[in-house]
């Protein structure tokens, strides 16, 4: 492992991500096939209280319709919850930026409008500091065993190197990146090991994608995670964020509690 | 009780003022110094020099050095309790309030900014072990009025705190059910803990 062991006090998170259209929360099978799951705010208080680092917010359908509605639900999101938060979806210029940020939000993400327009990386982190960006990186792997990168929401292949491109972000100024591992997503499969493992990022990683069982948040960790985030496995109400918290504890990974 | 927040003009202070709102005070945010207060709070983002330059601005620095020199209740909060040390490695042109002595100096570690949650060390069982969200690349790494530490590399000051005077290198108002309890038992200058 190429991992470096220094001393922190900083613990690996647990993030809910909430992806949201059309005010409501959602939940897809390889970002298709959308189904109801409920009230954003509700939630993410919820999920608040089991104990979650952190939420992210996901407008999914904005960057394919334009909906401005998103920044109404940020701004009651940041009145009301009191962990961290992060928004994307549809983010394309600095301004858009600015709007999110003034409405509340911590930290914004960006997908698609990274790839389309790499400078706007930069440009955030110049503002608003490294802290306050997470670029989030849909990678596939194809069945020619290639790892092919994916913009809109997973529907637009890229032809950039998924490993120049990891690079060029840091190099950028993002704080933290986000590996979204398509062909894992909604399957329920664990988070794919090899994207994580032997991986030197001078950011921290963010896993998500595949998350089924309390193990494969175990695993991403051991494989050098520093946050894991998941949805379905949430949403679905089969794990509560305690219990996977829980179970982490068990196994030796130390979490933040919520004890007095 | 009347809570100030004072807007330096560096970054959102929505979360801020919805913390302290939910004490069940009165929040206002501050662009000119107002003594009709009973507590005042100074967060503060981004860089050292910026936020010591806008401390010039409206007599600020003044006023709360004169607030502080009354023993009046006062927290700072991330940049806003770098503000209460002397200087900053960050720039170090310029200054602080120096109502605690010594120099803000770089996190000594691969990763910065420090961005999460850290546990609580300290001798006071209160704190002691709860976890709170940190966002910062700078930290004290010595005061005598030090009451918390965590550790990025090297041990810093999470908690320094005089008389009436609080400083929190870490988000309180982000920090969860225990960043709330901590606000409101700063408040009451008290410190219990519920559960």
């Amino acid at each position: 492992m190429s991992k470096l062991i220094q001393k922190t006090s900083l613990v690996p998170r647990i993030i809910a991500c909430l992806d949201v259209a059309n005010g409501r929360v959602v939940k897809g099978t390889n970002f298709k096939q959308l189904k109801d799951m409920g009230d954003p705010i509700e939630m993410g208080l919820q999920y608040q209280h089991q104990g979650a680092d952190e939420l992210v917010f996901l407008d999914i359908k904005a960057s394919v319709d334009k909906q401005d509605s998103a920044l109404l639900l940020v701004n009651k999101v940041a009145k009301t919850l009191s962990i961290p938060f992060t928004v994307g979806g549809g983010l394309k210029i600095l301004e858009d930026v600015d709007k999110f940020f003034n409405a509340g939000a911590d930290k914004v993400t960006l997908n698609t409008a990274a790839v389309l327009n790499p400078n706007l990386i930069d440009q955030i982190a110049n503002k608003y500091g490294s802290q306050s960006l997470i670029v989030a990186v849909d990678v596939n792997l194809e069945a020619s065993g290639e790892l092919v990168l994916y913009t809109h929401g997973g529907s637009k292949r890229v032809e950039k190197n998924y490993a120049s491109w990891m690079n060029e972000v840091i190099q950028r100024g993002a704080g933290e990146i986000m590996i979204n591992a398509m062909h894992k997503d909604g399957t329920g499969s664990g988070f794919d090991l090899d994207l994580l493992s032997n991986q030197d990022y001078s950011v921290p990683i963010i896993a998500s994608g595949g998350a089924n069982q309390p193990v494969d948040f175990l695993d991403a960790i051991n494989a050098g995670a520093d946050a894991v985030l998941a949805a379905g496995i949430f949403h679905r109400k089969e794990y509560t964020v305690e219990q996977i918290k829980d179970y982490l504890i068990k196994n030796k990974i130390k979490m933040r509690t919520q004890s007095c | 009780m009347r809570i100030g927040i004072i807007n330096l003009n560096s970054g959102n202070l929505l979360s801020i003022v919805s913390a302290f709102s939910k004490t069940g005070n009165e929040v206002v945010v501050l662009d000119k110094p107002d003594s009709n207060f009973d507590v005042l709070v100074m967060p503060g983002q981004g860089r050292f020099g910026f936020v010591a330059d806008q401390l010039n601005k409206n007599n600020w620095r003044e006023f709360i050095l004169d607030w502080i020199a009354q023993d009046k209740l006062f927290i700072g909060i991330c940049v806003g309790m770098q503000l209460l040390f002397e200087s900053s490695q960050e720039d170090t042109g310029a200054k602080g309030l120096a109502i605690f002595t010594g120099e803000i100096e770089k996190l000594d570690f691969p990763k910065t900014p420090m961005v999460g949650w850290a546990q609580l060390n300290s001798v006071d069982e209160n704190s002691n072990g709860n976890f709170v969200y940190f966002v910062n690349s700078f930290g004290v790494r010595n005061s005598e009025f030090c009451q918390a530490t965590v550790n990025y590399g090297n041990d810093f000051c999470a908690i320094v705190q005089k008389d009436n005077v609080y400083g929190f290198q870490f988000h309180p108002e982000k920090s969860g059910d225990y960043g709330l309890q901590l606000i409101n038992e700063t408040l009451q200058g008290v410190a219990a803990c519920q559960n």
